[in-house]
């Protein structure tokens, strides 16, 4: 009996905790009265933490947990070295907006137990996402985050956030139906849905419906990793939502989405040269014109918005060239810039709230009065852009010295090229920030907002630490991200590890 | 005569034009009308021309339900459950966003009186 | 995109025609072109040779709420949160921009933001439903009993026959709404809604819990199931048990959007 117990699962947790205990707390919502938000918090934390003990037993190989069925006639989890470091990032960034929103959301939409329910579902829909090696399964997750995504942009309930919600859900309905049908033509030519049992048979049909499967699968998954051309609709959806729900789309919800991209096209494509050089000039693309438009933004939403797409323009450049010291360092500004984004998008929350709108004219001076919130944003700018000793200085610089060693240049003049155009432009609101302001237009607060307690800048704090910390000392990272990139483009050793044989 | 008609590939080939007709009618309205309800409309029928095709060319004429009844006692000659199950489960999820995507329109005309995508411009850049 | 231009650049109605039609004829010509190379052998057939295992009758069922459940999980989920959004939507009057009074001025920063909406084209939307009729409130009477009763038996016969947790659920909730038209005082409690949505949704996760404490795997088959007893009503193990917990939860999702959706009363939630 003792034997039973000791190796039972609730003692050994399996990754499916990562996925069922986010849905048994959000099902079970009604319980939890005033403790919603300090018990969104600890479960992150504790799902965290969860993440990082699993990581460390994977380094090895991953981690197949079946689920009823062995792969490839069920559905089973596939736990590997990336997967599991960016379920770990991903949680951290939830429970630090959790601990923003629990000392710092006074509006009454945040006080819900709905909001509560959204995000906790919005990280277990993103969890599974990363985690499942099932492609129909997958298309379940993303529509658990899509939809917690929806209604988080509408959850102000007023006009403008129900016009984001609105386009958001159109935008994301249309992606799903896009993965929904290339999941269907999956299972019609190949006859199976593990990951791992397509990537075998994935080559031997026709070609004509591989490029159709594989066109409608970009088309859904560039809606919503937010590669251009299917990202226009970006920067509306982040203007109408609060900033708090913008921090988890750009921090949480495209991380996932990228991740699936490329697990994708490194697990089914036995070649994933062509594919890839494609994704990485699509990711160019998405990088310049984001950082061109975020030029002329004069709205600090809108702006963060293009920011971010430039951001993941770049990840997708170099997550593209398939080759593991640039992925290694593509993972690395992955995890920077939702580092960093978190930031920037909790100080524009903190912002918004003490000026009258996000507009340019409203913030001008505003660092006179939040001067830490406005030092913070100087922070985290600066490390989006990449100067040392911040972290995104070291990821950029990863990046470039891969593309150096593999003795390709263009991809280096054009991240040169954004990181000239994000100091411009981040320079200018910092600028801005900073100006000086008659006196009147500094003394009334808006209407009697209740302040919120200094305990809300910790969050803030501890993603300041991270930046600078991660900037100095790379070699925390380094071991896990070099080990990351290798097993995502390890296709043989992934599929070996489901279906027993090589391919 | 017609018994050359009723072959799989015959089947197929039908549920192939048919369900692509339809998607490609939902594709026309998405892209070209702009009430909200006509969208959501425009995206119900291209999800039900993908289910569509999904049932129609995973089974063949002659198939039976994957369910012992009537005498059956072992699952040989029926369709293949795995479509069944999954357009079960895609189905409604795409009630459940369907539904919500009319509730947001419902609200969104509450409060501004417009229906029209095109208008919905409160957030472009002043 | 900018609002100066006075009419944004609409493509035209007949391109895109030409467009889809296009995209038509390729998709029609890449499927027919596949249709000789489908796949002969598919996870299907694996897992008909493998559902006399779990005693289901119903091999949809074998595969939706066992080989598959976590599928199932997944999208009770996407039920459950589209009728919290629901629920959200229609709770409380939302606050109109632009007001600076009552408690919609806290987050009065944060909505600020946006160009005022035009508040005259907001008429009050309060719609009252006219009085059902003899016929409607008669018919319904008599056919609610029996309604409820169907749906009860089709979710719990979901294993041996055509239907299950969904289908029988969602029968149950028309037989709501029918009622709901008929009778504009009958209201399903919202605190009941609650209940029930957490009971069926916690229990499916805490039943794929104890499968994974006890029989090794999420979701796996804890009660016995032996084949012999394949067609009984008592079969299958936990299969009729998750698939009766579906029931109810896509009863009282769907019962519940109804329900807001036809704005009785204030539905009040937190």
């Amino acid at each position: 009996m003792d034997q039973i117990l000791l190796q039972s699962p609730l003692l050994t947790p399996t990754p499916i905790w990562l996925i069922a205990l986010p849905l048994l707390v959000a099902f079970l919502s009604p319980l939890w009265g005033r403790a919603r938000w300090p018990l969104l918090f600890g479960v992150h934390l504790g799902l965290f933490a969860l993440a990082l003990w699993l990581l460390a037993g994977v380094q090895d190989g991953p981690l197949i947990e079946t689920l009823v069925i062995a792969p490839p006639l069920g559905i089973h989890l596939h736990a590997d070295a990336v997967s599991l470091l960016l379920v770990a990032l991903l949680t951290f960034a939830v429970a630090l907006v959790a601990a923003f929103l629990w000392q710092g959301a006074r509006a009454p939409h945040w006080q819900s137990r709905q909001a509560f329910v959204l995000i906790m579902l919005l990280s277990a829909g993103c969890n599974g996402m990363l985690l499942t090696g099932d492609l129909f399964n997958l298309y379940v997750f993303i529509e658990i985050a899509g939809v917690s995504a929806y209604l988080l942009s509408a959850l102000r309930r007023d006009a403008a956030a129900l016009e984001a919600g609105l386009k958001y859900l159109i935008i994301g309905a249309v992606s799903a139906v896009f993965i929904l049908f290339a999941t269907v033509l999956t299972y019609i030519t190949t006859g199976t849905l593990n990951l791992a049992a397509i990537g075998m048979a994935f080559a031997d049909i026709p070609a004509a419906m591989q490029i159709l499967i594989g066109l409608l699968l970009l088309v859904g998954l560039g809606i919503k990793a937010e590669l251009f051309p299917f990202n226009v609709w970006v920067p509306e959806i982040y203007r109408g939502s609060d900033p708090e729900a913008s921090a988890l789309f750009s921090g949480v919800v495209v991380k996932a989405f990228l991740f699936v991209l490329f697990n994708l096209v490194f697990l089914i494509l036995a070649d994933p040269a062509v594919v890839g050089r494609w994704l990485m000039i699509l990711g160019g693309v998405t990088m310049v014109i984001a950082e061109l438009t975020a030029l002329r933004q004069r709205d600090l939403r809108r702006m963060l918005a293009y920011s971010s797409l430039g951001q993941v323009g770049l990840i997708t450049l170099a997550l593209g060239f398939a080759e593991t010291t640039v992925v290694a360092g593509g993972l690395f500004h992955l995890v920077n810039h939702t580092l960093a984004k978190l930031l920037l998008f909790m100080v524009a929350a903190l912002m918004l709230s003490r000026a009258s709108s996000g507009h340019l004219d409203a913030l001008t001076g505003i660092a006179r009065r939040l001067p830490l919130a406005a030092g913070l944003f100087v922070l985290g700018s600066l490390s989006m852009l990449g100067l040392p000793p911040l972290a995104g200085f070291m990821s950029k610089l990863w990046i470039m010295a891969g593309f150096a060693e593999a003795g390709v240049f263009w991809p280096i003049a054009l991240i040169l090229l954004g990181a000239l155009l994000e100091a411009a432009y981040f320079f200018r609101w910092i600028a801005l920030f900073y100006r000086p302001v008659p006196a009147p237009r500094l003394a009334s607060d808006p209407v009697g907002l209740p302040t919120a307690s200094s305990a809300v800048t910790w969050p803030l704090l501890v993603l300041a630490v991270l930046l600078i910390g991660f900037g100095l000392a790379p070699v925390l990272l380094e071991p896990a991200l070099n080990l990351a990139a290798e097993v995502l483009l390890d296709r043989s050793g992934a599929i070996e590890a489901v279906m027993g044989v090589r391919p | 005569m017609l018994d050359a008609l009723d072959t799989p590939g015959v089947h197929h080939a039908l549920y192939a034009v048919g369900s692509m007709a339809l998607f490609s009618i939902g594709l026309y309205g998405l892209l070209t009308r702009r009430h909200l309800l006509k969208i959501f409309m425009s995206l119900a029928i291209m999800e039900m021309a993908v289910y569509l095709l999904f049932i129609g060319l995973t089974t063949q004429p002659g198939r039976t339900a994957p369910i012992l009844s009537d005498g059956l006692v072992e699952f040989a000659g029926t369709a293949d459950p795995v479509p069944q199950a999954l357009t079960l489960t895609a189905l409604v999820i795409a009630l459940a966003v369907l539904a919500l995507g009319v509730s947001m329109s419902i609200r969104y005309h509450q409060l501004t009186g417009t229906t029209d995508v095109e208008t919905m411009s409160a957030l472009k850049d002043p | 995109m900018s609002r100066a231009a006075p009419h944004p650049v609409r493509i035209s109605a007949r391109l895109m025609l030409v467009v889809c039609g296009w995209l038509f004829l390729l998709q029609v010509a890449v499927i027919l072109l596949t249709l000789g190379q489908t796949a002969t052998e598919t996870v299907g057939d694996g897992l008909l040779a493998r559902t006399m295992e779990t005693g289901a009758a119903n091999a949809v069922t074998a595969v939706v709420v066992s080989f598959r459940g976590f599928d199932t999980l997944g999208e009770v989920t996407v039920l459950f949160l589209a009728a919290t959004g629901i629920g959200l939507l229609f709770s409380a009057r939302p606050e109109r921009t632009g007001t600076n009074t009552g408690p919609g001025s806290l987050d009065e920063g944060l909505a600020e933001g946006n160009p005022p909406v035009p508040t005259m084209a907001a008429p009050p939307p309060e719609r009252v439903l006219s009085q059902p009729n003899e016929i409607l409130a008669n018919g319904i009477r008599l056919i609610y009993p029996v309604l409820l009763l169907f749906g009860v038996y089709v979710v719990v016969h979901g294993h041996l026959s055509p239907g299950g947790g969904f289908q029988g659920g969602v029968i149950i909730a028309t037989a709501f709404m029918l009622r709901m038209l008929a009778d504009p005082s009958f209201v399903l409690p919202p605190i009941v809604i609650a209940v029930l949505e957490s009971f069926s949704g916690s229990g499916f996760v805490l039943f794929g819990l104890i499968g994974l404490v006890l029989a090794g795997t999420f979701l796996g088959n804890v009660l016995p199931h032996s084949a012999a007893s394949t067609g009984l009503l008592v079969s299958a193990g936990v299969i009729p048990l998750i698939y009766i917990l579906v029931g109810i939860k896509v009863g009282a999702e769907v019962g519940a959007i109804f329900q807001d959706m036809l704005e009785h009363h204030p539905h009040q939630e937190h």
